[in-house]
């Protein structure tokens, strides 16, 4: 036989180490920062205390990056574009409701009942202002783009995203502006084994998980959940099948508008301040969890949400807040060439 | 003589799979030196991707390829090409916004040398090098039939037909010892057709090239190949002289469906 | 412009450069306006640069100013008093004259920076192009950006990493001064007199743009288009990916190193606070508003952008706001105005204002999109490339 005499692609070990990597290998990636600085607790400090509180605002930063995510990775689902401007959606978010708790009379010393419904209100409107901002910005910069090549989109994407930083510039000037603590976010509020869990961590829980409970029953349940999925599947057999493409596609920019409009107040009721330039940061953050969760899919961004606010938590914790963009940025870059397709990431694309 | 020596290429199990599904299961093919052979098999058969694992887009799952001896498996694409095998596109994938000749040139790549510094610079045998390409591709262009005047219009800017022709003069530009044609005739009327298969014939005795086809109209494979191979859901079921081949029950359920191939058997056994 | 005479193109280039050189004279040597277009022409530079990447490779790199960073620090570190203990405080001095060549710290010739500048920068280029080669468009877009953004906060960041006896950087204090240029045969540049500031940038700006042509017309240049028209059909064709593309990157970057070392030292400041995701947009902006790919575009659409930025809104435009009525400042819009200006022309007008001879905006796709566009007889479409 000839083909005895051809050598061999790639020796075995070779490919099984490969094969190794690709599926674990982000896994590993991501254990890396927790294992190491939990045994350095250990080695010092005896307890894991501190890696357990670093967890917990992990997780509460993480929701709300959560949220953002799941805004991208809806949009991409369905369009297949990384909305650039979708951190700057939540960063009007922000603003609105910054703004908007000074105009119905909110203030620290607003208790009980009058802060739930006032906060309950601004959710519903920075949901709105920043659902409407999205879909306008899908019409606008968007949609004309459809059929273009598809990095042109991208590009009005970021022009996009420099207009609304300026809009947010001339609105509350160019440095970081705080905010009333309202829901006195650093207060304690109970604390299980040296586990501090704060108001802010208590808040951002009780926002997050039922708006991600609800969205995900409205994309499985309702009509308009069920064309969009069919719409990321295939537009075009979409089309064909009667559903309106275009709005189905401007209710998709809405859901994920609205999700970012709640991280917003999330963020500023939490952080106690908020900055024209908070939504780029965001963004990347909220588009690497979204690429680390794979995109396309739901779980994965909440999924990848909340890692990558836990290793936000740690790099601030640990290494310093300044270098912590440049190592979420590593980490993009590293899952981008190792594991383009995430964590839950199918190979195929879907919204659901 | 050793078989491989007689055959330009061979492939020996080879088997695709994405993910769970087998879109190539273990296929072993030869091209004899200085044959046209067909590959058909109805559409979803799993021809393309057999090409594109000939031409290293793909990375086989398992087997073997070689090309005049030489082990291509999982070679880069570009590397194969320089080997000696050009290919054609099922649905033309010609370089949009380049001219018709500029198309041909870039299917020279492999055979200049002029690099970085020798673009900037453009030494002597840099001109030299320019001017044989280009000298090539316009005669290339010339012998598929491309008339001088719409040398330099912009590949989208051409009728279907020249841009057929231009995809060939690409893939011929470079000199391959093997050709590989992706459905070449889809959107030809009958006539078109007719000519197309006295060129391939025309090609092969011009250039001594070998040829692979992938082809639906059956009158162009019975009229060129010397060898058909039918693939069927991934899996070779049947393969040999066109006439055999065509009369092969097998060959006929895959096409027809297994009714229409009982009915058409029933009939001659009856006729019989 | 091929579309003009052959005799009437070389006598419009003629024309073109002699109005280039000479237009110093007949302007104030220590000016506003030949400061202005001192930058304009470094900018020039680096659009043609990105043009590289960008419009022939069809490689959206959103991270471009990485190599301005690393081209400017190259000029920190070898023509400053940054490394100021070197050589027990007496400093290093590579064919330097005048006042350079007494004080401590390194100072090597301003040629021997830039070809430094061009080998750290293609370097970079090609690392940071590496893990992209197989990604996507928009991928690409977002790795490069990352890349941008890293080299960005290693910038302000780095004045907190330390080793053999020197920091990184000097983060946002910035390395100031630096060494002004000193060329063979002339005298040492001054700030006051800035119009041998202007001829190098000039010099740069027609060796650049000489480079740009050649490459364009070359076999290299047709594999570059080739793959951003059809990743696919160009690699069946014969163009090696990997070597293609890493070559946009670092031809691209080495560009962006050579204007960034200039800027290094024209500007007399390496600060890490220039270095910014928003300047690699105004430097895309540049290459979009002139067109992706043409060459007397992008230089069109830098010299526009530049003069719009550093004239038009900080001087002549500036009070428009007061006097309509409004209270702020101008030059706080100038990012939104080419944000805007970017989504004006992609709906617009995406082929830019002098449009590239193919005409046709054609920014690539990844070649994992074989699957996408695969040939129908492929019964799976989520194929990758090895």
């Amino acid at each position: 036989m000839a083909a005895a005499s051809l050598p061999a692609a790639q020796p075995a070990p070779l490919r099984a180490v490969r094969r190794f990597l690709s599926s674990y290998g982000l896994i590993l990636v991501l254990l890396a920062m927790p294992v190491a600085f939990g045994i350095q607790d250990l080695r010092t400090e005896g307890d894991l205390s501190r890696l357990a509180n670093n967890l917990l605002d992990g997780l509460s930063n993480g929701s709300v990056w959560a949220l953002v995510a799941i805004g991208y990775t809806l949009v991409y689902g369905i369009v297949e574009l990384i909305n650039f401007a979708h951190g700057e959606v939540f960063m009007i978010g922000s603003f609105v409701a910054a703004g908007f708790f000074g105009t119905i009379g909110l203030t620290a010393a607003t208790g009980g009942a009058g802060l739930v419904l006032g906060l309950l209100l601004t959710l519903v409107l920075a949901m709105l202002a920043s659902g409407v901002l999205n879909t306008m910005i899908e019409r606008v910069a968007y949609r004309p783009l459809r059929n273009a090549p598809k990095l042109a989109p991208l590009i009005t994407a970021v022009g996009f995203s420099f207009i609304l930083q300026n809009v947010g510039l001339l609105w509350r000037g160019g440095s970081q502006q705080s905010i009333i603590d309202l829901v006195k976010s650093q207060k304690e509020l109970f604390n299980v084994f040296g586990v501090s869990v704060t108001n802010g961590d208590a808040l951002a829980v009780c926002v997050t998980i039922p708006l991600v409970l609800l969205m995900t029953a409205f994309i499985a349940k309702s009509r308009l959940g069920k064309a969009m999925r069919a719409t990321a599947q295939d537009p075009d057999a979409a089309r064909l099948m009667g559903i309106n493409v275009d709005t189905t596609i401007s209710a998709t920019f809405m859901i994920g508008g609205m999700l970012a409009g709640a991280a917003g107040l999330i963020y500023a009721l939490y952080q106690t301040t908020v900055w024209y330039f908070q939504g780029f940061t965001a963004g990347l953050i909220a588009f690497t969890a979204a690429v680390m969760g794979g995109i396309g899919n739901i779980r994965g961004a909440v999924l990848g949400g909340l890692i990558i606010g836990f290793i936000q938590q740690l790099s601030d914790n640990r290494i310093g807040t300044q270098w912590t963009p440049a190592i979420v940025f590593a980490y993009l870059v590293m899952i981008m060439v190792f594991k383009p397709s995430g964590l839950l990431g199918e190979e195929t694309r879907e919204a659901g | 003589m050793s078989p491989e020596q007689e055959n330009i290429l061979e492939a020996h199990g080879v088997t695709k799979q994405f993910g769970g599904l087998t879109a190539v299961n273990d296929v072993s093919f030869a091209i004899p030196q200085g044959s046209i052979v067909s590959l058909i098999g109805p559409n979803g058969a799993g021809k393309t991707t057999f090409f594109n694992i000939l031409t290293g887009l793909y990375k086989p799952t398992l087997g073997r390829v070689a090309f005049s001896g030489k082990n291509i498996t999982a070679g880069r694409p570009d590397k194969i090409m320089a080997l000696g095998v050009a290919r054609t596109f099922q649905n033309i994938r010609l370089f949009g916004t380049m001219t018709a000749i500029e198309n041909v040139m870039v299917g020279q790549h492999a055979r200049m040398k002029a690099g970085l510094f020798g673009s900037i610079f453009r030494p002597p045998w840099v001109r030299g090098e320019e001017q044989r390409v280009r000298a090539k591709a316009a005669e290339t262009l010339e012998y598929v039939g491309l008339r001088s005047g719409v040398h330099d219009q912009l590949a989208t800017n051409l009728s279907y037909g020249d841009q057929r022709r231009v995809e060939i003069a690409r893939a011929l530009a470079s000199e391959p010892r093997l050709l590989l044609l992706d459905e070449p005739t889809a959107g030809m009327n009958a006539q078109e057709s007719e000519s197309l298969t006295r060129f391939m014939q025309k090609l092969r005795d011009d250039f001594g090239l070998s040829i692979l086809l992938i082809e639906h109209d059956m009158r162009v494979v019975m009229g060129v190949s010397e060898h058909v191979t039918v693939l069927d859901h991934g899996e070779k079921i049947s393969e040999g002289e066109p006439q055999a081949v065509r009369s092969d029950p097998q060959v006929v359920e895959a096409y027809l469906g297994k009714q229409e191939a009982e009915r058409q058997r029933a009939e001659q056994e009856g006729a019989v | 412009m091929p579309e003009l005479p052959r005799n009437v193109r070389i006598a419009l280039t003629v024309a073109v450069i002699a109005f280039g050189a000479l237009l110093p004279l007949f302007v104030e040597g220590g000016g506003g306006f030949i400061d202005d277009a001192t930058l304009a022409l470094a900018y020039v530079v680096m659009a043609l640069g990105l043009n590289i990447i960008v419009g022939f490779a069809g490689l959206l790199d959103l991270g471009y100013v990485a190599f301005f960073a690393i081209g400017a620090y190259t000029m920190g570190y070898f023509g400053s008093l940054f490394h100021i203990n070197v050589n027990g405080g007496e400093g290093l001095h590579v064919l330097v004259a005048g006042p350079a060549a007494e004080l401590p710290g390194i100072h090597a010739n301003f040629l021997i920076i830039v070809v430094l500048a061009i080998v750290a920068t293609t370097v970079a280029g090609m690392l940071i192009g590496l893990p992209t080669l197989r990604l996507r468009g928009d991928y690409i877009a977002i790795v490069t950006l990352a890349f941008g953004e890293i080299v960005g906060r290693i910038a302000i960041n780095g004045d907190e990493i330390a080793g053999f006896g020197t920091k990184l950087t000097n983060g946002r204090q910035g390395i100031t001064p630096v060494d002004k240029i000193d060329l063979p045969f002339s005298e040492p540049f001054t700030a006051l007199n800035l119009r041998p500031w202007y001829w190098v940038a000039f010099t740069m700006v027609l060796i650049v743009l000489f480079v740009n042509f050649r490459l364009r017309d070359s076999r290299l240049g047709r594999a570059w288009i080739a793959l951003r028209e059809d990743e696919v059909a160009a690699v069946s064709m014969g163009v090696p990916l990997v070597k293609t593309k890493l070559l946009a990157y670092g031809t691209g970057a080495a560009f962006g190193g050579v204007s960034g070392a200039f800027l290094g030292s024209y500007l007399n400041t390496v600060n890490a606070d220039q270095f910014q995701f928003a300047f690699s947009i105004f430097i895309l902006a540049m290459v979009i508003l002139g067109g992706l790919g043409s060459i007397w575009g992008v230089v069109v659409g830098a010299i526009a952008l530049s003069f719009i930025n550093n004239r038009l809104i900080p001087d002549v435009l500036n009070d428009v706001p007061e006097r309509i009525g409004l209270d702020f400042d101008l030059t706080e819009l100038s990012f939104g105005i080419f944000g805007f200006l970017l989504v004006i022309m992609m709906i617009l007008r995406p082929e830019g204002l002098i449009p590239e001879r193919r005409r046709q905006l054609e920014l690539g796709e990844g070649i994992e999109d074989l699957a996408k566009t695969g040939d129908d007889d492929d019964p799976v479409y989520q194929a990758r490339v090895p």
